[in-house]
């Protein structure tokens, strides 16, 4: 093809990697581009960007690539020249192509053929030129700033743009390095520790040489402990990283439901470990979305409270001593905890006495929402325990604070990295284990007048809260410490006493993991290796607690068989009983099938006549419905159901193709508990509503 | 073919010479909790941490009553430790004596008198075999 001679892997390996760069870049400024409106250097950057992809793409080969990057740079033109501005609609659309390119380069690289693909993307961008500009006042910067079309741009002096390129630039001066190499430092660093240490315990075993006296011996110490530190460093990344990613999120999930957010971040420069950076991202992202969608009240709801048509969605991180705090928070409504209270009892929880703080805390719950209504938006099936979920596997915890038509705020409280853990180190059962200190609440000795007897379970007051006391080492499928001290863990919302056999005392421990062949246990954080070589094994609060409530709740179950087990499959039993009402039977028959699958009982109805017909023969655990249908509609079924004293509590999801705000609004008015959009629609998504519709709490 | 003879109670088992890393004798083994039967522990091998299989769990023939030796192989997954009950063995395979039965074996072949298993390592080390965890 071109004239790469037997350099073209090379070069499109290169093109490869450069494209996602400069796409990513791309749509970061396409974003900034929509709020700032035309500014000259914003475009001269989006445009040499969509230049240089033009140009590499047609290098490579990749034709169909370069035609829809030309396509792009003609669009651009217009902003440089100042004839058009940055419309919603324009960057829209430019955010689809960019995302499309994104998967598609790559795919075309390992030899697929999308040039049809491509040519559709084209297509759409080339449809762009048709739409009109802003309407209104133009952009603060007047189209004289503009370099005329074909001149260089030239870099900006001090306009307010001026601080991210600074910070652009300051990247230049890094190199990329593999995070496997990091972490390779990582090992040898606790491994050189670990020798130090050794051979600290021979100076004195064999020398008999206390080590603290030796000059050298402390000089190593203080170098050791020094390196240490700077190579986590090394594997640290400022929380900047993922907030163009939630940008996007909120921009548009904002878009989707009518609403005017302002994206508002603060402490991006804020580091931690990579890895837990990116196991946060979910979660946050969760977060951001749920707070647009449901935190968010309508410009006009929000007009009549008085409070400004924009809302502000807010992203705070900050370190706080070996921990790091990220906050999400939004000006919205706040979160209704008589709805929580009122979905809570209809699950079978008893809510008599829970404070509304607690109420808070239920939200986390499997099978809850703050919408109270799950959409398809932030719904998507997912709810705030799978947040709960995400933040446990980080070992972190969660707070949630909320004030009625004043908005939310969720923290995530996570230690800065995973790989050194301050631990307290314990005996249970005859074995030793560490515990990190985060998830340590108390430690202490309790004599046995100091236990309360609940259920004949011990049960030990601490502050206001009664906490169950379990043994340690049969938790852990050990032997049973007759006496000892107790050791509270916390984990996001949970408490949890554990009778241990002994308390051995703090230590700082590399943790690492346990590798990829064994299976994943759930009680163990990971493993580090003691001074003297042997492993100690590190325990994960989340997976001790959750493992001692099943315990629990299992009475009678020996530990041997728990302990040979490891973590249980969910039963495949009989599960609840299902109406799918729908007046197409392809449709019908498909969620059936998926439901059945899944082990649900499925009945089926035409429409609500029938559906109501159905449930007096048999009433379900739950129905599921198509809003249009003959004689009754889903609006009209859900009502009938409501209105019916014996099937008031019946869970009912809307399952539709509308989409429209309104839409939602009437299903939620009629008193349905979920709302599915087809185009949405996935197996996944529908067994994830009804699962969590019928709390089946993991 | 040169392979590493593994004695697992009374039966011989052999590994392909390609996969062994070394042979460590008497690793300090702490048991990891709410672990299937298959992983007898991990032991700490120069600052690697390194599970520790019973051969015989795993091929589902019985449990090694002992193991006082550990052979460790690359899994492709990891460092894993394979539990023997007595000193394993250098030798050759002899003649082939027909497919195998137990699940992750090869073939049995002659070898001095003895019937010894070839293993496929990443067989007998797969997820299903070692059990455990969710899917």
């Amino acid at each position: 093809m071109n004239n790469l001679g037997g350099y073209e892997e090379e070069f499109r390996r290169l093109f490869a990697d450069e494209s996602q760069t400069r796409l990513l870049r791309l749509s970061t400024d396409l974003l900034r581009l929509e709020e700032a409106g035309n500014d000259a250097e914003l475009v001269a950057s989006i445009f040499r960007d969509a230049h240089s992809i033009k140009g590499a793409a047609g290098m490579v080969g990749l034709d169909a690539v370069a035609r829809v990057a030309h396509v792009m740079e003609d669009l651009l033109e217009g902003l440089r020249n100042g004839e058009r501005m940055a419309s919603p609609e324009l960057v829209d659309g430019l955010l689809v192509a960019v995302d499309a390119l994104r998967s598609l380069i790559p795919a075309m690289l390992q030899g697929e053929a999308l040039d049809d693909e491509a040519a559709v993307v084209e297509a759409g961008v080339r449809a762009l030129v048709d739409v009109p500009g802003r309407h209104g006042t133009p952009s603060a910067v007047a189209p004289a700033d503009v370099p005329p079309p074909g001149s260089e741009p030239e870099p900006a002096s001090a306009d307010r743009e001026a601080a991210p390129r600074r910070r652009a630039d300051a990247a230049a001066e890094t190199i990329r390095v593999p995070v496997t190499r990091l972490d390779e430092l990582v090992r040898l660093v606790g491994e050189s520790a670990a020798a130090h240490l050794r051979m600290g315990r021979m100076l004195a075993d064999v020398l008999d040489v206390d080590p603290a006296t030796l000059g050298e011996f402390r000089e190593l110490s203080h170098v050791l402990n020094e390196l240490q530190e700077k190579t986590m460093r090394a594997r640290m990344v400022p929380v900047a990283t993922i907030t163009d990613n939630l940008h996007r999120a909120v921009r548009d999930v904002a878009r989707s439901c009518g609403k005017d957010v302002h994206w508002e971040v603060r402490g991006e420069d804020t580091e931690l470990d990579r890895s837990m950076l990116e196991q946060l991202a979910d979660p946050l992202l969760h977060l951001v979305r749920n707070a647009v969608d449901h935190g968010i009240e309508p410009p006009e709801e929000r007009e009549a409270a008085g409070k400004p048509r924009q809302a502000t969605v807010r992203l705070h991180a900050m370190q706080l001593g070996s921990e790091v705090i990220i906050a999400v928070s939004d000006d919205g409504g706040g979160i209704d905890v008589d709805r929580v209270r009122e979905q809570a009892a209809r699950r079978g929880d008893d809510v008599t006495g829970v404070s509304d703080e607690d109420a808070l805390y239920l939200t986390f719950r499997s099978g809850l929402s703050t919408a109270g209504f799950i959409s398809d938006v932030s719904g998507r099936g997912v709810g705030l325990d799978v947040v709960r979920t995400s933040v446990d596997a980080a070992r972190g915890r969660i707070e949630v604070l909320s004030t009625p038509g004043r908005g939310t705020e969720f923290r995530i409280v996570v230690p800065i990295t995973l790989a050194v853990l301050p631990c307290l180190l314990l005996e249970a059962g005859g074995h030793r284990y560490a515990v990190p200190m985060h998830s340590v609440l108390v430690a202490q000795e309790v004599d046995d007048d100091a236990l309360v007897h609940a259920e004949g379970r011990p049960t030990m007051w601490v502050g206001s809260q009664a906490v169950v006391v379990s043994d340690l080492g049969r938790v852990l499928g050990a032997e049973r410490d007759a006496a000892g001290p107790v050791v509270v863990l916390s984990a996001v919302t949970r408490r949890h006493a554990f009778r241990v056999g002994a308390l051995l005392g703090q230590r700082d421990v590399v943790v690492k993991g346990l590798g990829r062949l064994l299976p994943r246990l759930d009680v163990l954080a990971g493993a580090g290796v003691e001074p003297d070589g042997s492993v100690l094994l590190v325990l994960d609060a989340p997976g001790v607690i959750d493992r001692a409530r099943k315990l629990r709740d299992r009475p009678g179950t020996t530990t041997a068989a728990a302990a040979a087990g490891g973590r249980d499959r969910p039963a495949p039993g009989p599960r609840g009983a299902i109406l799918v009402v729908d007046d197409a039977l392809t449709v019908r028959e498909l969620q059936r099938s998926i439901l059945e699958r899944a082990g649900y009982r499925v009945r089926t109805a035409d429409d609500g006549v029938d559906a109501l017909a159905r449930l007096a023969e048999e009433p379900v655990d739950l129905v599921l419905t198509d809003i249009e249908m003959p004689r009754l509609d889903g609006f009209g079924l859900t009502e009938a159901i409501r209105g019916h004293a014996s099937l008031a509590t019946t869970p009912v999801v809307i399952l539709t193709s509308r989409a429209t705000a309104e839409d939602r609004r009437r299903g939620l008015d009629s008193g349905a508990d979920g709302y599915i959009v087809k185009s949405a629609f996935d197996e996944a998504a529908l067994l994830n509503a009804v699962e969590r519709l019928l709390g089946r709490a993991p | 073919m040169n392979a590493l003879l593994l004695p697992v109670d009374r039966e011989w088992y052999a590994i392909e010479s390609s996969w062994v890393r070394e042979v460590a004798a008497a690793p300090l083994l702490v048991p990891l909790p709410t672990a299937p039967a298959t992983v007898l522990g991990v032991f700490n091998l120069r600052g690697e941490i390194v599970p520790v299989f019973d051969v015989g769990r795993l091929l589902g023939v019985g449990q090694s009553p002992d193991h006082p030796f550990v052979v460790v192989v690359d899994s492709g997954l990891g460092l894993a430790a394979l539990a023997a009950h007595a000193v394993p063995e250098l030798a050759d395979l002899g003649e082939q004596l027909g497919a195998a039965d137990v699940p992750g074996g090869v073939a049995r072949f002659a070898c001095d008198r003895r019937v010894a298993v070839l293993l496929a390592v990443d067989e007998v080390l797969a997820p299903a075999r070692i059990g455990g965890g969710r899917a």
